[in-house]
């Protein structure tokens, strides 16, 4: 009942004029994110940062979760219709939704798409406001040593599962440590490594670096490749969406395992809605009666994906609303965006904030509920959208993105920062180091060094201090686990291949 | 892949040489428990840790015919410079021409280095950029752009 009274205040707070405006924008600005192949999530929410800077904070990241969530809806369109996924969490889309679209049924393809990702985020959010409030208050007894712990978990989830190269993404993870680093140190006053420069003492900044780090590496590299023009001939009409009874048939149980697999997926740290994407359909196609359908234009291989990226999308708010623990890139980007506008993020929130967290919690209903109306009657918009070339639209996000991070501070040395970080976002994107874990790590990176000192004063420098509490002892376990996952694994094959050669 | 992450791990190494040496030169703790170079040193060793490891593995590991030059070839490269000349160029001249003709400028710029548009359309485009933005910024969330001499 609490509960209900919560989420009650929540969508009073939602249901302003200008929050269901600006809902509405970050929805559209989100699919079109989706729908635009090379341009992904992160990249739409770290351009918002400054632009809705001046916003309210509810209002502003009710937006940038729009981004999140409208993404995942979006990147199902050009998956199914061109076989380019729009986005990363849309890939396993195209697998069964192009021959879909082949062999005449784009429509009923499209249309559970949407229908599946309508259900999956919904459901997410309904465990979100059922979950959160109970993780919150088990949360608010955690001392420094559970949240360094915990931050310590984040990071090295992110690090070893998010890309191919575990020791990349540890090294990527290290770096965004050692750039938290830079500026005073809040506990001693002492200035590191900022070179004299007036500039540095305050840190490096955040929207500088996130921008660089996604949207300018993103768009240099699409860039750097001749012009491609998409387009799609399919005519699509309104009643050519609905998929038939069958179709429903086949995916009703692949909806919901795919929103539990999604949303259980998005709630642990290191693992996004990528994932949780590929998980789902792996079980799908595990579990059916008719595994060779797969790949051939199964709409249970639509739904399976779709559903999972959403409700994943939806789990990854419990660990950022509750515990103050992005899950992945995206989320990282909005906890940042949460920092700069003042809110302290952790298991009080709840407390200190409830407005801010019930009301955005409320106004993902409502965007979902706008996601299906953008996505069902006006799909034709979207696929008409294709046919503009663009990669025109590239200059013009570099353009909004520089004169953003210029105008939060009006200081012109964020807009080098971003360059330079724009610069070394490429660099590793080319040599295959995943950017998450930097820009997660630089998020955490203060939260990582307060608990860490204080955990150790308390403990007069014993680190027993993290293994002798329950909780932090379980948190540190897994941390060290999902560290040295890839070298057990290694050594693992190679004693199987010494065993082999003995035989 | 072999030779660039042979170079990568250098220079790793080379940066945790130096976070170690800038850790080393920091104050110690004036109460008890850790001081400000604690996190920074420990981050110093981990890094010189994996960057070795990167070297070694990268050492060890057989140059096939598959090991590309991750790197592109001339004519990408010189696509990302355009656009990364560009910025530089928007950076350093913003606060003397002005938001509008700076902003303007830049969008023509790109259009045409990058996107070879017509100049009308690239025209048009920059026009348009440069409205939306000025709008939002200025109009919307009245934050005060940079004028040049001339007051616009």
């Amino acid at each position: 009942m609490e509960i209900l009274n919560q989420l009650m205040m929540g969508f009073q707070v939602a249901s302003t004029w200008e929050n269901l405006l600006f809902c509405f924008m970050g929805t559209l600005f989100g699919t079109l994110i989706g729908v635009l192949p090379g341009i992904g999530p992160t990249t739409g929410v770290a351009i918002l940062i400054p632009i809705t800077f001046g916003l309210n904070p509810t209002t502003a990241i009710i937006t940038m979760a729009g981004v999140y969530y409208g993404a995942m809806f979006g990147g199902a369109t050009t998956s199914i219709l061109l076989n380019v996924p729009g986005e990363s969490a849309s890939v396993m889309t195209c697998m069964d939704g192009h021959p879909l679209a082949k062999q005449g049924r784009p429509g009923p393809a499209l249309g559970m798409a949407a229908m599946s990702s309508f259900i999956g985020g919904t459901f997410a959010i309904v465990l979100l406001t059922l979950l959160a409030p109970t993780l919150a208050g088990y949360a608010v007894s955690f001392g420094p040593p559970e949240y360094f712990a915990l931050t310590l978990m984040g990071l090295t989830l992110v690090s070893s599962l998010g890309g191919d190269s575990p020791l990349k993404g540890l090294i990527s993870g290290v770096l965004g440590l050692l750039v938290a680093c830079i500026g005073i140190d809040a506990i001693s006053g002492v200035s590191r490594f900022t070179f004299g420069s007036m500039y540095m003492l305050d840190g490096v900044d955040f929207i500088g670096v996130a921008v660089g780090l996604f949207a300018l590496s993103e768009i240099l590299e699409n860039i750097e490749g001749p012009m491609e023009q998409l387009v799609s001939k399919t005519k699509l009409r309104i009643r050519t969406l609905f998929p038939n009874l069958q179709d429903w048939k086949d995916s009703y149980k692949t909806i919901i395992r795919g929103s539990f697999i999604g949303f259980f997926i998005g709630v642990l740290p290191g693992a996004g809605a990528t994932i949780a994407s590929f998980m789902s359909y792996a079980t799908a196609k595990k579990l059916s009666k008719h595994p060779e359908k797969f790949g051939k234009g199964a709409i249970e291989g639509v739904a399976a994906p779709e559903s999972a990226n959403n409700a994943a999308a939806g789990g990854a708010m419990v660990s950022l609303l509750t515990l103050g623990i992005p899950g992945s890139g995206t989320t990282a980007v909005l906890l940042g965006a949460l920092i700069i506008h003042g809110m302290r993020p952790g298991p009080m929130l709840f407390t200190s904030n409830p407005d801010f967290v019930w009301g955005l919690i409320a106004s993902m209903y409502i965007g979902n509920v706008m996601l299906i109306i953008q996505n069902m009657p006006m799909i034709g918009m979207w696929v008409r959208l294709l046919k503009i070339p663009y990669k025109v639209l590239l200059p013009v996000i570099i353009t909004i993105s520089a004169v953003g991070v210029y105008v939060t501070d009006n200081n012109i040395t964020d807009v080098w920062v971003m360059f330079a970080f724009g610069v070394i976002g490429y660099v590793m994107r080319k040599m295959k180091y995943p950017a998450a874990p930097l820009v997660l790590a630089l998020v955490l990176g203060p939260m990582v060094e307060r608990s860490l000192r204080q955990s150790l004063t308390i403990s007069h420098g014993d680190i027993g201090i993290f293994f002798s509490r329950p909780i932090s002892a379980t948190l540190m376990t897994i941390a060290l686990l999902s560290l040295f996952a890839p070298l057990f694994r290694t050594m693992w094959i190679r004693y199987k291949r010494g065993k082999a050669a003995e035989v | 892949m072999k030779k660039a992450d042979l170079i990568t791990g250098i220079v790793l190494l080379a940066l945790s040489g130096f976070v170690l040496f800038k850790s080393w030169l920091m104050p110690e703790s004036l109460t008890f428990g850790p001081g400000p170079a604690f996190l920074p040193g420990w981050l110093g060793v981990i890094l010189a840790v994996l960057a070795t490891i990167l070297i070694v593995a990268a050492w060890r590991r057989d140059p096939d015919a598959l090991d590309k030059n991750p790197f592109p070839g001339g004519r990408e490269l010189l696509a990302v410079g355009k656009i990364l000349g560009g910025l530089a160029a928007f950076a350093l001249l913003m606060e003397t021409l002005g938001f509008i003709v700076n902003t303007f400028l830049f969008v023509l710029y790109l259009m045409r280095a990058s996107q070879r548009e017509t100049w009308p359309k690239a025209a048009l485009i920059a026009v348009l950029t440069t409205t939306g933005l000025y709008l939002v910024f200025q109009v919307l969330l009245s934050i005060t752009l940079p004028k040049n001499m001339f007051g616009f």
